[in-house]
């Protein structure tokens, strides 16, 4: 597990008092949970929809819905949890209305990648790796349309694993399947970005 | 065929986290969502919240889905039931009870054998006018029709 995503684990007491605020009829406290979770969200919707503008979108109407609702939260998950599992479900929903016609509408990648470990060794050891051969604009793009070729259902599971860190058990309860399902998930999902990024070597 | 190690491609997925939008995109997002709020309360109508609220509530009971499903089904299904029978109408209750009373004594009597009859029933009941059938007693007593005569024959 990311230090990010255990660090929104460790506070469930500190989210269930601003949810007995915001319960009570103070809209401040839902502010702060807005405002907390809205980066993570904004990672779970951009990375399954590959689209900054429809992010946006859906996530207003992720918030929006979730206050909504806050009065039937009961508390028998994490708001983390609870919120995610909203996200998920809407931008299921509204990639199914999309269908396949969508086009990319990617965010800068962020200037700190320079300097990150894993990017420096990715690009300075392996003889025959895609980052080598590729700008990081055109990488970004392959990438992101090599997910798109996943089924949402599989693109949520590698967006919540492998780009945010989650662990098995956690996306298990957001998606409400079983933890071998997700890791079953997992492993397809792998093999299918694995051999569309072979595509793009061999281009 | 590629092979199972997947280490180069997790590692490239996690760069993806380095995609951002611009910093002050989320410094906006919180004043956006309050005007969205505000412009949803003017446009929605109150029927829709109260749905979604109910959705929301089901959503978070611990009971499977399938049994309030069930539940819903059963209940909706006994107010069928009571509100058909409470509907369906009644011709003998739509007509005051001694007339009720008096048709129900005339089918048994169109019932009768007719050999069992008296002679001037047999020549009554075998005009076949649709005056006759609609005709109600003249006189009933004790609730049994007494003539079906109209009063000029007395």
């Amino acid at each position: 597990m990311t230090t990010e995503a255990a660090a929104s684990n460790a506070v469930p007491n500190e989210d269930n008092a601003l949810i007995a605020r915001t319960q009570a009829g103070d809209p401040s406290a839902f502010d702060v949970l807005v405002t907390k979770y809205s980066p993570r969200l904004y990672g779970l919707v951009y990375n399954m929809t590959s689209n900054h503008e429809d992010t946006n979108d859906l996530l207003q109407d992720i918030f929006a819905k979730a206050y909504r609702a806050i009065n039937g939260f009961r508390g028998k998950s994490s708001f983390y949890t609870w919120i995610h599992s909203i996200g998920v479900n809407m931008t299921i929903n509204f990639l199914k209305k999309r269908g396949r016609r969508y086009t990319l509408s990617l965010d800068d990648v962020d200037a700190n990648i320079q300097n990150d470990k894993e990017f420096i060794e990715l690009t300075s050891n392996s003889t025959s790796n895609p980052v080598r051969e590729a700008d990081l604009g055109e990488l970004q793009q392959r990438l992101n349309e090599a997910m798109m070729r996943l089924s949402n259902e599989h693109r949520a599971v590698v967006t919540m694993f492998d780009i945010q860190g989650m662990p098995h058990a956690e996306i298990s309860k957001i998606l409400g399947v079983s933890e071998g399902t997700v890791r079953s998930r997992l492993f397809y999902a792998h093999r299918q970005l694995q051999n569309f990024l072979e595509e793009f070597r061999k281009k | 065929m590629p092979d199972d190690n997947f280490d180069e491609l997790q590692t490239l997925l996690r760069l993806k986290r380095y995609e951002q939008p611009p910093p002050e995109y989320f410094q906006s997002f919180l004043h956006e969502f309050h005007r969205r709020q505000r412009a949803e309360l003017l446009r929605q109508p109150l029927w829709r919240i109260a749905w979604e609220r109910t959705v929301a509530f089901f959503a978070e009971q611990t009971a499977s889905r399938y049994a309030y499903s069930a539940a819903v089904a059963a209940v909706l299904l006994c107010a069928g039931i009571t509100s058909m029978n409470f509907l369906k109408p009644n011709d003998r209750d739509l007509q005051p009870p001694s007339i009720a009373a008096a048709q129900s004594a005339r089918l048994d009597l169109d019932n009768r054998p007719r050999a069992h009859l008296p002679d001037y029933f047999k020549e009554f009941s075998s005009r076949k006018t649709a005056s006759v059938a609609s005709l109600h007693p003249r006189y009933v007593m004790d609730t049994r029709p007494v003539s079906y005569e109209p009063s000029s024959s007395f």
